[in-house]
């Protein structure tokens, strides 16, 4: 009886540790020397990412991505506006929980901190923008796409990705104009999207879209990323409903399941098309699904492969780390770079020069968008618009708009059988 | 035969039951107390089968198509099956050594590992990996009992559990250390889709619940038909008394541990194909293993396997039944009424 009421206790105590989390920001650190560099002294920018927890590979990746912008930077001279200043990097492990994120930003601003990147969550993101509100350091989110993060009126806040209502809406233009295209347009549309605040968004401003552009939405599934175990008895749900197309918002681990589910039960849709899915363009999907996930369209912001320069990024990426780089990578590289020459504008290492600058300028960008970065008053980048990949033959190709297609689209691409 | 190892006596029962349970040599005068509690057992069972009835009614009427119902049963047995296989060393471990054993899910993380280890380095087959993982498995569990917990088996039960979360984050980190925090995969050669009645299911999830039930086969020989198992039941039962009867209790905790650990091995090559292999697969095991444990009656092998059963069967139907939540809220309603109305577990005696 008392271990039972122990394990019951220690189950409750466990699940809720993982439900908590997020209080209040603590107040401002003081802020006497903001600025002030001694000669030779390095600027310091603060990376906050999950380096370890289940979304560590992510995590990992981007702190790469940042350690490299910073290299590229210094071995180009530095800041040369502050005297050649060298930049340094003071990275930190969120561990993707909200509250070690909060204390970790605070940590990195009193060590010196005039600029933030980060942080892959958005419930961390949430947490730590507003630490950098607090202190007047400003936040360059590198990934991270609740929309709620930049509706709190924060001035010190920007998004260098679309947010979620962005992606949702392309991804209905997107399914729209490829379908057509092909003479097979998608009338009937199916989903399944994880069931936090990022599935929810991407499938209400789908549907929204979807819905004006005459597509029909349903049935529309939801299930847990973290622990839904298969995904086998939704997908016989979505082969009973008789739908054109199976839309997917969702992360890594269930667009395996759903790669597998529909190899399984072949539910006759023309396409899997994912929206601001984090599996179906990763570099390793097509290996670890194999055929499975062969022909599956996915809308995200994505690295430019067509950009030399990008691909020059990845190919050192390679040679240093043994491994493909991935989107999220590229955006923490870039989230550096816009920190750079915004300070270089400023010609100030105080962090509110510095938000300022960032607030006016444009800068340039590794990631496929149709223009360079360059951020609305509330803090959105206003050029921050995902494009269509597929995987065609074991590799994850860009097929759509034409200007940043590597190869055609392939529509339909009915999922194969074994 | 009652399948239980756990829970020291049977106080809802007549004394003499439990100590039949103790030595397997029981006569006469208990026979009467036994078949009360065997049509106890199946009227439980019984309630079970309805209630999972009702379920399945209530779904069919709320989805409308019978071949997504069909799908939810055949999908929630199978991956019951693969919960009670998670479950089942750690019950075990929990009726003998009366521990809770938190580092149970990293340990069938890292016989993912291991498995993936050996299916993408050696080539061999996963199945075949067994061979190796299963031994590999037993001897860490004897090493981590000896080295680690022995000492502390006398200390108050907070201390053990505090032990075993520990080993759970060396486990899970040392892994991450070790191969990265890149998500992986094993493939079964020849997996394919094997119609059930209408519905679909995985050769590997097939074979994954029929190795649960191979596995809980197993054990339950072992723990009614060997002397080893008896000596454990012993021990379980009555430890002190146990000692008296000169059953070396210290190397029965190291082998019990050692044959729990194994378990999570087992589980752990049989599950790779389904899941994606990452150092923190194993926590999500935890949660559902401790439920299962409880449900089935701690201690109880082939109670792991059914409440697995249940416990997949919630998460499939519930899914259908309440859309749009987590499959671990009709899971976790479904506990609190079990913990309500039978806090010893379904298939459990009372402590």
């Amino acid at each position: 009886m008392r271990k039972t009421l122990i394990c019951a206790l220690v189950c409750a105590l466990s699940l809720g540790l993982a439900a908590c989390g997020g209080s209040a920001p603590p107040g401002a650190v003081g802020s006497a020397s903001r600025g002030q560099l001694s000669a030779g002294e390095p600027i310091k920018i603060g990376s906050l990412h999950p380096l370890s927890g289940s979304a560590a590979a992510d995590g990992q990746q981007m702190d790469n991505g940042a350690r490299l912008a910073v290299e590229a930077i210094n071995a180009a001279g530095g800041i040369a506006s502050l005297g050649g200043a060298k930049l340094e990097l003071l990275g930190a492990d969120t561990q993707g929980k909200p509250e070690i994120g909060q204390s970790e930003a605070q940590r990195l601003i009193s060590e010196g901190a005039v600029g933030l990147i980060g942080t892959y969550q958005s419930a961390v993101t949430a947490n730590v923008a507003a630490v950098a509100e607090r202190n007047k350091v400003p936040l360059v989110i590198d990934v991270s796409n609740a929309d709620s993060i930049l509706q709190q009126g924060y001035r010190y806040a920007f998004r260098v990705q679309p947010n979620a209502t962005v992606l949702g809406t392309h991804g209905a233009r997107y399914l729209n104009e490829v379908s057509a295209a092909a003479g097979k347009p998608a009338k009937t549309v199916a989903i399944f999207h994880e069931h936090g605040p990022f599935g929810v968004a991407v499938r209400d401003a789908f549907t929204a879209e979807a819905q004006r552009l005459g597509i029909q939405v349903g049935p529309v599934i939801s299930y847990d990323p973290a622990s839904v175990p298969d995904l086998t008895t939704q997908m016989t749900q979505v082969k009973a409903a008789d739908v054109d197309v199976l839309m997917v918002a969702g992360y890594h681990r269930d667009a395996v399941l759903v790669a597998q589910a529909a190899q399984t039960v072949q539910p006759g849709v023309d396409a899997v098309f994912g929206v601001g899915n984090g599996g179906f363009d990763l570099p390793q999907f097509p290996a670890d699904v194999g055929a499975a996930g062969n022909g599956f369209l996915n809308t995200n912001f994505h690295a430019d492969m067509t950009n030399p320069r990008t691909r020059e990024l990845a190919q050192l990426y390679r040679d240093r780390f043994g491994e493909e780089i991935r989107t999220a990578a590229v955006l923490a590289y870039d989230a550096v770079r816009v920190i750079a020459k915004a300070l270089e504008e400023a010609g100030s290492a105080d962090p509110t020069a510095l938000r300022d600058a960032i607030a006016k300028g444009e800068f340039e960008t590794l990631v496929a968008a149709p223009g360079p970065i360059s951020f609305l008053e509330n803090g959105e980048n206003r050029n921050a618009v995902p494009i269509l990949m597929q995987v065609q033959d074991g590799e994850v190709k860009q097929v759509h708009p034409t200007s940043f297609e590597e190869a055609a689209p392939v529509y339909p691409a009915t999922p194969a059988a074994r | 035969m009652n399948p239980a190892v756990g829970s020291p006596a049977g106080a809802e029962q007549a004394v003499p039951a439990s100590v039949a349970q103790a030595v397997d040599g029981d006569e006469g005068a208990v026979a009467g107390a036994r078949s009360t509690r065997q049509r106890l057992l199946w009227l439980r069972f019984g309630v079970v089968v309805a209630a999972v009835a009702l379920a399945v009614v209530m779904a069919l009427i709320r989805s409308g198509s019978g071949v997504v119902v069909t799908q939810s049963i055949v999908t929630g047995l199978l991956i019951g099956g693969v919960y009670g296989l998670a479950a089942m060393g750690l019950t075990l471990v929990f009726g003998v050594l009366d521990i809770i054993n938190f580092a149970h899910g990293s340990f069938l993380a890292f016989a993912l590992f291991v498995t993936y280890w050996l299916v993408s380095v050696g080539g061999v087959h996963p199945y075949l990996a067994l061979v190796v993982v299963v031994p590999v498995m037993f001897g860490l569990g004897v090493l981590v009992q000896r080295g680690v917990l022995a000492k502390a088996m006398s200390e108050p039960l907070e201390n053990q559990l505090l032990i075993t979360l520990g080993l759970a984050m060396i486990v899970e980190n040392g892994l991450l250390l070790l191969f990265g925090p890149d998500p992986r995969a094993v493939a079964l050669p020849g997996d394919h889709g094997v119609p059930v009645l209408g519905a679909v299911a995985d050769l590997s999830r097939i074979l994954a619940a029929a190795g649960a039930l191979v596995l809980a086969g197993l054990l339950f020989l072992l723990l009614q038909r060997t002397k080893l198992g008896t000596a454990i039941r012993a021990v379980a039962t009555n430890s002190t008394g146990a000692q008296l009867v000169g059953i070396d209790t210290r190397r029965i905790h190291l082998l019990t541990f050692g044959i729990g650990t194994a378990c999570a091995g087992a589980a752990g090559t049989l599950v790779a194909p389904l899941v994606t292999i990452e150092p923190t697969t194993g926590a999500m095991f935890n949660i559902v293993a401790f439920v299962v444990v409880v449900l089935g009656g701690m201690g109880n092998v082939v109670g792991a396997l059914l409440g697995g059963l249940v416990i997949g069967l919630t998460e499939q139907v519930g899914a259908l039944l309440l859309p749009g939540h987590s499959p671990l809220l009709a899971v976790f309603i479904v506990f609190v009424l079990v913990l309500f109305l039978r806090p010893q577990g379904l298939f459990g005696r009372s402590a």
